[in-house]
């Protein structure tokens, strides 16, 4: 016997230790209902780990739903959260910011909330450069209706709507976002748990419109294509070198969707829808500051 | 009807491009500087551009009135082609006013003088020359026009002068000076002439308490908007809804509000919802192919319980339909459209007063009664102008919104709690101690998804009867009779613009010996069911007017009450005529029914 022997370690310390870290303060009491092994856990663990680090209050965050298996993703978060209709995230989250500045607000949704039936609403939530952060994962599949085709299904790939093939050409996310003028861009993998739990803290730092793409193995309707395993060998860090600021860079590493580069793709600073509005309201002549003033007393 | 000594119609009708709406704009703002009640409608063409025709209708009154009348006093033809299917409804002695040598050459029955009828009073003028000696250009023929009407009917110049001013300040002044000595060399003519109309303008009515306001439907929309305190507003263009919009995004952000055009109608709504959520006063408008793609989302707001506020103004349907006529065929989509039993309040204003109060109103009620307001108008209504004198003490509730109350140590706020009006204590983002999710899925009292039947039979329960409420809501008429007291021969029920020709047939039909009252229902959903019964018991037929194929106010007043109406509908994509239900009133009645004059 060769092996080591290690301090033994005791369910009370360790529980103690993480709850004095203030990790659970941003879960809510209701467990979560995904599959075992479904990346949302992961984007779990990485969003309350985020909104803590953040110092961020629990009150002044909004989670915001459409439907997929991301949508009960406010009920396990202890936050305000609005779960809303299919592919209708990033418009309701643009309301609630231009409400309320002082508002953090976190949209969650999967490949076919964003790019099928919501498909029309991303470019508009970038071009303003709304400042709000959507994370999307992508499984290539419709899980919570059990296994159908989705706008990133591979090319063969076989589910219930397409028993023969599918014979479609997926999308590829990245690159529009990119063109669509997403002002934070970047890209995870629910296998790399850490690397994730990171991007989704630079992700909600970011000031504007920021995009995470988040690969999410599907591991009750997908035995085949993107699992664990092929995912695995496919992704590697973006070349170290990668210059985040420049765009044209950004197309083409998010272009090689065979050897999915991880990491910030491109990060820009420019003003936020809020801004504008503000921008218009003060041409306008009305007096921002002394609103700003008004709301902080 | 003959009110206070003064009521004149006054129909400019021409080609796009000869100014037509201009000149009717100058001549309502003025009989309204004047003192004088206004009611005004014009007509134009969807083209852009091109010859399409335009009429511009303004009525003159020293009270306040309802509808445009039937018959007009004056036409004033800019392009004869045009005018020639309304010299009919120019009345016996009512003036026309044309160009005695048209712009172009003319083929025989081409020009108006040729349908003029026995008894109509006939002014052929040289308009152009006279414009052309004035202004140096044949462009002032339209102010030419208006400046004879002006004079041949005593109305005052220097209130028009006012008027010119104002409305060209923006263009170089040589605009206002063209305008101007048009308008006097007309005015000059006018005033020479004689004056074969037995009927002459009355002294205006004694000055208004409050200031009178010259408003369209859309116009007083966005004046109600702004004095509820709305803090953001979303929308998509869509005819007749965008000069809503157009209103909103000039004036919100001089009061530091925030307005956008948002990517479709959903998004609009979508938005609309997520303000609210958030707790500020929000709204979007449209019309009926905007609603229909707002439906699912209402359902989301009246199941998340979010206030929204949506205006729809109506046009002809379906589909894309007749985007620039109106029509009164989305009442169904308002009161029904969503999957699910997703009641929600449904205000119809009948007139430009009551788009601002229902505009108002509209956020205090989906505030106070966490549910979704469709406002529902028509191209009619939100086209034609009024004056709307609103006494500056009447205000709308500032906030109308049920908080939260903190929740005791240890226990967890419900968001949707039960309570006896049916309306949970609201918290909203950033307030502590509120922290909750709402969702589209049927929830319990936390707001916990939960499909089962006893959760689902009660919170069915509870978004319904928090609405029975709102009939009761204070500082907004809901329904309203006029008209006799007491049995009745006739009775009317309208809503809409509809009401206004309604109201003007029901007191003809009162002039004829007719036992006749009707009753206007602004609020179309939850439908006050006991004065609308009340109203049906005194009358011996129920005449249900309205401007849709189906009949569907008809339709959804049967059907709850389980009684008959007697329907009239038509489509012809312009207002009701008052004759059409004058007949139907006499028909009912058992008299005979006459041509319409």
């Amino acid at each position: 016997m060769t092996a080591e022997l290690k301090e033994p370690v005791y369910l009370e310390e360790k529980l103690k230790d993480i709850q004095d870290s203030g990790r659970l303060d941003f879960r809510s009491g209701s467990l979560p209902t995904w599959c075992p092994g479904c990346g949302y856990y992961s984007m779990t663990e990485g969003v309350t780990n985020s909104l803590n680090e953040l110092g961020l209050k629990n009150e002044n965050v909004v989670c915001v739903s459409g439907i997929g298996c991301a949508s009960r993703f406010p009920f396990f978060v202890d936050v305000y959260g609005f779960h809303t209709l299919h592919g209708r995230t990033l418009p309701v989250a643009t309301g609630i910011k231009t409400a309320n500045d002082d508002l953090t607000v976190v949209v969650v949704g999967g490949d076919g909330d964003g790019f099928a039936i919501g498909g029309g609403h991303i470019p508009h939530a970038a071009k303003r450069n709304v400042d709000i952060t959507y994370l999307l994962f992508d499984n290539g599949i419709y899980g919570l209706t059990k296994g159908q085709t989705s706008p990133t299904s591979s090319m063969g790939f076989k589910t219930s709507t397409t028993p023969y093939e599918n014979r479609e050409q997926p999308l590829k996310p990245l690159m529009m976002v990119l063109s669509y003028g997403a002002s934070w861009v970047g890209q995870a993998y629910a296998g790399h748990q850490h690397h994730l739990a990171g991007m989704i803290k630079k992700a909600i730092a970011h000031r504007g419109f920021s995009y995470l793409h988040i690969l999410s193995p599907c591991v009750t309707f997908d035995k085949t294509d993107m699992t664990y395993q092929n995912m695995n060998m496919a992704v590697r860090p973006l070349p170290e070198d990668h210059d985040s600021s420049d765009q044209m860079a950004a197309m083409i590493e998010a272009g090689k969707t065979d050897a999915p580069g991880l990491g910030v793709l491109f990060e820009e600073i420019r003003p936020t829808l809020s801004d504008n509005l503000d921008a218009i309201a003060t041409s306008a002549g009305a007096d921002i500051k002394a609103k700003t003033a008004q709301a902080a007393e | 009807m003959t009110i206070n000594g003064t009521d004149l119609q006054i129909a400019f009708c021409g080609s796009a491009g000869d100014g037509t709406i201009a000149v009717g704009d100058i001549l309502k703002q003025a009989m309204a500087m004047a003192g004088y009640r206004v009611i005004a409608f014009d007509q134009y063409p969807a083209e852009i551009r091109g010859f399409g025709k335009c009429v511009s209708r303004t009525r003159v009154t020293g009270e306040q009135v309802y509808s445009m009348k039937q018959q007009t006093d004056i036409l004033v033809s800019l392009d004869d082609s045009h005018a020639i299917p309304h010299a009919s409804e120019v009345r016996d002695f009512g003036a026309v006013i044309y160009d005695n040598a048209p712009m172009s050459l003319m083929m025989e029955g081409e020009h108006i003088s040729g349908h003029l009828q026995p008894g109509q009073i006939p002014y052929a003028l040289p308009i152009r020359e006279i414009s052309e000696r004035a202004t140096g250009s044949n462009r002032g023929r339209n102010m030419v026009a208006l400046g004879f009407v002006a004079g041949l009917y005593g109305l005052q110049q220097d209130v028009f002068h006012t008027i010119i001013a104002r409305k060209f300040k923006t263009k170089p002044a040589a605009v206002t000076k063209d305008n101007t000595a048009a308008f006097d060399a007309g005015f000059d003519l006018g005033a020479g002439e004689f004056l074969f109309d037995e009927v002459s303008i009355g002294a205006p009515p004694a000055k208004a308490k409050h200031e009178a306001r010259m408003l369209s439907g859309n116009s007083a929309v966005v004046e109600g908007c702004l004095d509820a305190g709305i803090e953001a507003y979303f929308g998509y263009p869509i005819t007749p809804a965008t000069t809503i919009m157009e209103r909103l995004v000039t004036e919100m952000p001089k009061r530091g509000k925030r307005a956008l055009q948002t990517e479709d109608e959903i998004s609009a709504i979508a938005a609309t919802i997520g303000a609210g959520y958030a707790g500020v006063r929000s709204a979007t408008a449209t019309s009926g192919p905007g609603l229909a793609l707002m439906a699912e989302m209402l359902g989301l707001s009246v199941m998340a319980e979010v206030p929204s506020v949506i205006f729809v103004s109506q046009r002809g349907g379906p589909s894309t339909g007749m985007p620039t006529k109106t029509e009164q065929s989305d009442l169904n989509l308002a009161v029904f459209g969503g999957s699910g039993d997703a009641q929600r309040i449904v205000l119809a204003p009948t007139n430009v007063e009551g788009c601002w109060r229902c505009a108002g109103k509209a956020f205090e009620m989906a505030e106070r009664y966490q549910t979704p307001v469709i406002v529902l108008l028509d191209l009619y209504l939100s086209n034609r102008y009024e004056t709307v004198i609103v006494s500056p003490d009447e205000r709308f509730e500032a906030s109308s919104s049920k908080a939260m109350v903190p929740a005791k140590s240890g226990e967890k706020y419900q968001r949707f709690a039960k309570t006896d009006d049916g309306i949970s204590p609201r918290a909203i983002p950033g307030q502590a101690g509120g922290i909750h999710t709402v969702t589209g899925l049927e929830h319990n009292d936390l707001g916990r998804p939960s499909d089962q039947a006893n959760i689902h039979m009660d919170m069915s329960e509870k978004r319904h009867n928090k609405l029975s409420k709102a009939v009761d809501h204070p500082g907004i008429t809901i329904t309203k009779r006029f008209g006799d007291e007491g049995d009745v021969e006739v009775g009317i029920l309208a809503w809409g613009s509809t009401f206004g020709e309604s109201l003007e047939a029901m007191m003809l039909a009162r002039d004829e010996g007719i036992k006749c009252a009707a009753m206007k229902v602004v609020m179309m959903s939850p439908l006050p069911e006991q004065p609308i019964s009340e109203f049906m018991d005194s009358a011996n037929e129920v005449l249900l007017p309205e401007l849709n194929y189906e009949g569907q106010f008809a339709g959804i007043v049967s059907g709850t009450l389980g009684r008959p109406v007697n329907r009239l509908n038509m489509v012809p994509g312009t207002p009701m005529r008052v004759d059409d239900i004058l007949n139907e009133i006499r028909r009912l009645a058992g008299r005979e029914a006459k041509d319409a004059a």
